[in-house]
């Protein structure tokens, strides 16, 4: 059947304007109370925000002020265009579509107020509005029914996903409700207008298709246009109650993330290798360091906490998680939540919101701030939290030998500084206090300094360097630790101690480029040392080396073992996805490879900034775990599957951490850093030549 | 409650430590300095007491010493240690010595137990506890791996030669303790700040009323020598080859 549908103008009517009657079938009455709920509902919201700003004031301050230039372009890059929300697949679709819906037709509802209102200011007439009218209206009506189908779309596949999966996400009953709820808000709106369509006779219906096609179904129905009008007034009322239920609650649900989330994406500090530093003479007047109440945390942390929406990705992300260690960073973020909105921020968080052994499990490698689509970053609040453990003198066993030893030592591995050389017997390596002209200053690290494998890598890179005329230079038993796991254990002071005694070092001989080989130390060097007045260019050898293979300072020929078989490559966390370096190292292996006809590397299925971590990052070189208790135990079967006889890493960490593992899986399978690939097929070359 | 502990300075375990070239001391000018880990582990345990018993229990560290000693102090008052006690002493202690300014401690403090390390690891004398028991004529219990307070008595088990020896003795007492009782948590530097305020009492070894008279003479100290070589075989035929007939380990 036809439905007869107004879409032509009535024979002899008069060519009245594009529009439609704003509050159309809606008495004065109900109009006025209308405004005075939506009223009580901003009123309630503004209640709420108010209530969660004064919460998040109680922070600590924070550093580094975002500039208003910035914090629009992240709220364009991040917010508007929802930058950091893909990867996820049908989620992600889902979260654009229910946020454009929702975005588009809040503007929609909000211009529509504005009309009113400008309309009830000028004295117009119901049909003859200010600027609701014309082509702006089918503009209008196109573009708000377009994306009332994107928000239904949006929420209906939320729903599905949380009714069917059994994914890491949030699907607590007040997560359910909240999709509900805006669901209804879209299907009502759909009834409202299709009823509305019936009843007022709109011209042009066809401008809103879902609008009209809905009008049609319900004329299937036989519905006529008295009983149109009436269901559209009560209709209306529901979509209204719920919408402005709806706005009243967003600060006191889930929803609160989309507010919150907003502010922290654009006020963030989001540097991955940046941790903030405590001042000495501020635990000296408090008498404490650390988070231990959430009233430690920094007001921007207290906005990422109200940020969280619990989507998983953390989770999902998160080595120590997928090892069945006792962490989830969204546990984390939401336990810390539960206490804020519970006990409230004077309340101690460790122990039963946050069990030490929590804090001890993560190797900060970043993953969770990484994927985390507001910006949240677990990884600060773990270390924060940390901090607080250490100053209570709550580490023990190997761990805490490992710091005392870098204490006393200035390695972790306690062993004297008077040995700090001994990797370089024999190849005639320049100390910078006998070169004082040099260019690059070779920061070796104390894994290569001390670890008798990791020494292969700093003899590696040297017999490079000097192969490739680069005047270089080391610290010798100058170099202390830099620092960074201790640092990363919360043992802030001990880092700084040693931050202060390498910065005079790296002063007094004048270092303005360091090469090191050890991602932990780059960002250490880079990023933490420049907190305490080290100013210096920090490069990775995997940089330097493909620039010197790009150069021709280094000719490598493929007559290795390693280039015999397939290579494959594992990114260290600090390197591919902290200091954002994921290409040089593939460029050495592939020259180093190239001849044999297999220049190209076997990629893993976690690779670049998407790596797997070891699980030696953030102090967790130093805890005694059984193998297969080890965090990056999964890593090892990957790259064990991937058929390759060896690996390459840049990181003396995964060198040993991957060494230890493979171990057990495939012992057959070689570990070994792109240093002593890229040396083997240069010096192969050199012996045959 | 208040339990003693006397921690002795002593240098880095971790550290090579060498004799000077003319041998009249050790060369430990650039070698920092731990508390004895035999004390650590003392204080470990007297602090869990603490932790266990709540605030009844008063911590006393005890230092004898030179300056130097204010950082082991602090880092023991950083460990949980309630208040320290600084003996400040110039001249060269041996064990007896030390017993006896001890006693001089215990008679003023009056504490109930006496925990200590059995043995310093820079000596190894493993004599000072035991002095110190027979001075007070106080109940001993040495090597301790396990400890319980029962009241006025302590049930202590001690690792000897043939397995463990439980003994339970009355307090006041003086128990030195082994190396598996517990694992010392790290004193890091912020809990060594955040213990600043904690009171750290400086007290005249002269004051004590005791006369030093030394029973040891050191005669002279000569480094240990060491001469490992190492090489790499290629088989265990060749292994067991050589231990035969090049080493002689093998008949």
């Amino acid at each position: 059947m036809q439905p007869a549908l107004p879409a032509e103008l009535p024979a002899g009517a008069e060519p009245a304007q594009l529009t439609r009657e704003v509050f159309g079938n809606v008495p004065a009455w109900a109009q006025t109370l209308f405004y005075l709920l939506a009223a009580a509902a901003v009123g309630v919201f503004v209640y709420g925000i108010v209530r969660r700003v004064r919460l998040w004031r109680k922070g600590r301050p924070a550093c580094d002020a975002v500039s208003w230039r910035t914090a629009v372009r992240r709220l364009l890059r991040d917010v508007l265009l929802q930058k950091r929300l893909w990867g996820r697949g049908m989620a992600s679709l889902a979260h654009v579509l229910l946020f454009s819906g929702f975005v588009v037709l809040l503007i929609g509802t909000t211009l529509i107020g504005v009309e009113h209102f400008l309309a009830d200011v000028l004295g117009r007439e119901p049909n003859a509005p200010v600027f609701h009218k014309g082509l702006y209206f089918g503009v209008y009506e196109l573009v708000t029914d377009t994306f009332g189908v994107a928000l239904i779309a949006g929420c209906g596949m939320f729903l599905v996903r949380r009714l069917r999966g059994t994914g890491s996400f949030a699907r607590s009953p007040a997560d359910v409700g909240v999709l509900v709820a805006l669901l209804a808000i879209g299907v009502t709106g759909y009834a409202v207008e299709s009823l509305r369509i019936i009843h007022a006779e709109t011209r042009l219906a066809g401008l809103s298709p879902v609008g009209y096609l809905c009008a049609a179904a319900f004329q299937g129905t036989g519905i006529g246009r008295e009983a149109a009008g009436q269901f559209h007034f009560l209709l209306w009322w529901t979509h209204a109650a719920l919408a402005l239920g709806f706005i009243a609650l967003m600060p006191y649900t889930r929803l609160l993330h989309s507010l919150a989330g907003m502010v922290n994406l654009a006020i963030r500090d989001h540097a991955l290798g940046v941790l903030q530093p405590v001042s000495i003479a501020e635990v000296e007047t408090t008498g404490q360091i650390g988070v231990a109440r959430l009233a430690d945390f920094s007001y921007r942390q207290l906005i990422e906490l109200d940020a969280c929406v619990s989507c998983g990705r953390c989770e999902d992300s998160c080595p120590a998680f997928e090892a069945g260690k006792p962490l989830s960073p969204r546990n984390v973020v939401q336990d810390l939540v539960g206490a804020m909105n519970g006990p409230g921020l004077e309340q101690n968080v460790h122990g039963d919101v946050i069990a030490a052994e929590t804090l001890w499990s993560c190797t900060t490698c970043g993953a969770c701030a990484d994927v985390c689509p507001l910006g949240i970053s677990p990884m600060r609040m773990i270390t924060d939290m940390r901090r607080y453990l250490i100053g209570e003198g709550a580490l023990r066993g190997s761990p805490a030998v490992a710091l005392q030893k870098t204490e006393r030592a200035g390695n972790p591995w306690g062993m004297a500084a008077s040995d700090r050389l001994a990797w370089a017997a024999g190849l005639d390596v320049p100390l910078a206090s006998e070169r004082p002209d040099f260019e690059w200053l070779y920061w070796v690290g104390c894994a290569a300094a001390y670890d008798r494998r990791a020494q292969k890598v700093a003899r590696s890179v040297a017999r490079l360097l000097k192969a490739a005329n680069v005047n270089f230079a080391v610290l010798g038993t100058e170099e202390r630790c830099t620092g960074e796991s201790a640092r990363r254990m919360g043992d802030e002071f001990l880092f700084q101690q040693l931050a202060e005694q390498n910065v005079a070092t790296f002063a007094s001989r004048g270092a303005k480029k360091i090469l090191a080989h050890c991602p932990h130390c780059v960002n250490s060097l880079r990023n933490d040392y420049s907190q305490f007045g080290g100013q210096f260019e920090v490069v990775h050898h995997s940089q330097l080396l493909s620039e010197l293979v790009q150069q021709g300072r280094l000719k490598p020929a493929a007559h290795g073992k390693s280039a015999a078989g397939s290579i494959t490559y594992h990114d260290p966390c600090y390197l591919a996805r902290v200091s954002g370096v994921t290409e040089p190292p593939r460029a050495v292996l592939a020259a180093s490879a190239s001849g044999t006809g297999q220049a190209t590397v076997v990629e893993l299925p976690r690779n670049r900034r998407q790596t797997a971590c070891c699980g030696a990052g953030g102090g967790r070189m130093w805890f005694d775990d059984a193998l297969a208790q080890r965090v990056g135990q999964t890593r090892v079967r990957e790259i064990a599957a991937s058929g390759s006889d060896t690996v390459a890493v840049a990181c003396p960490f995964c060198l040993v951490m991957l060494t230890d593992g493979l171990a057990a899986h495939r012992p057959d399978v070689q570990v070994r850093d792109i240093a002593e690939v890229l040396a083997e097929a240069v010096f192969e070359r050199e012996a045959n030549s | 409650m208040k339990i003693l502990v006397p921690t002795k300075r002593v240098p880095d375990t971790d550290q090579k430590i060498v004799a000077t070239a003319d041998g009249t001391r050790v060369a430990v000018d650039h070698i920092p300095y731990v508390i004895n880990p035999f004390d650590a582990i003392a204080l470990e345990e007297a602090v869990r007491i603490g932790e266990r018993l709540g605030e009844s229990v008063e911590v006393v560290a005890v230092g004898i010493g030179g300056e130097g000693y204010e950082q082991q102090l602090r880092t023991a008052l950083a460990t949980g240690a309630h208040r320290a006690v600084h003996v400040v002493c110039g001249q060269t202690l041996d064990p007896w010595n030390v017993a006896r300014l001890l006693r001089a401690i215990v008679e003023w403090e009056r504490p109930q137990l006496v925990l200590m390390g059995k043995q310093a690891v820079d000596d190894d004398a493993s004599q000072t506890g035991q002095f110190l028991a027979a001075l007070l004529d106080w109940p001993q219990a040495t090597f301790a791996s396990r400890l319980e307070l029962q009241g006025e008595r302590i049930r202590v088990e001690r690792e000897t030669d043939h397995g463990i020896e439980t003994l339970n003795l009355p307090l006041p007492a003086v128990v030195t303790t082994d190396l598996r009782l517990n694992e010392p948590r790290y004193a890091s530097l912020a809990a060594i700040m955040k213990a600043k305020k904690k009171p750290l009492d400086l007290i005249d070894a002269e004051k004590l009323g005791v006369t030093i008279d030394p029973r040891i003479e050191v005669l002279r100290y000569r480094s240990a020598e060491t001469q490992r070589r190492c090489e790499r075989v290629r088989s265990v035929d060749e292994l067991i080859e050589r231990l035969r007939n090049q080493v002689g380990a093998i008949v």
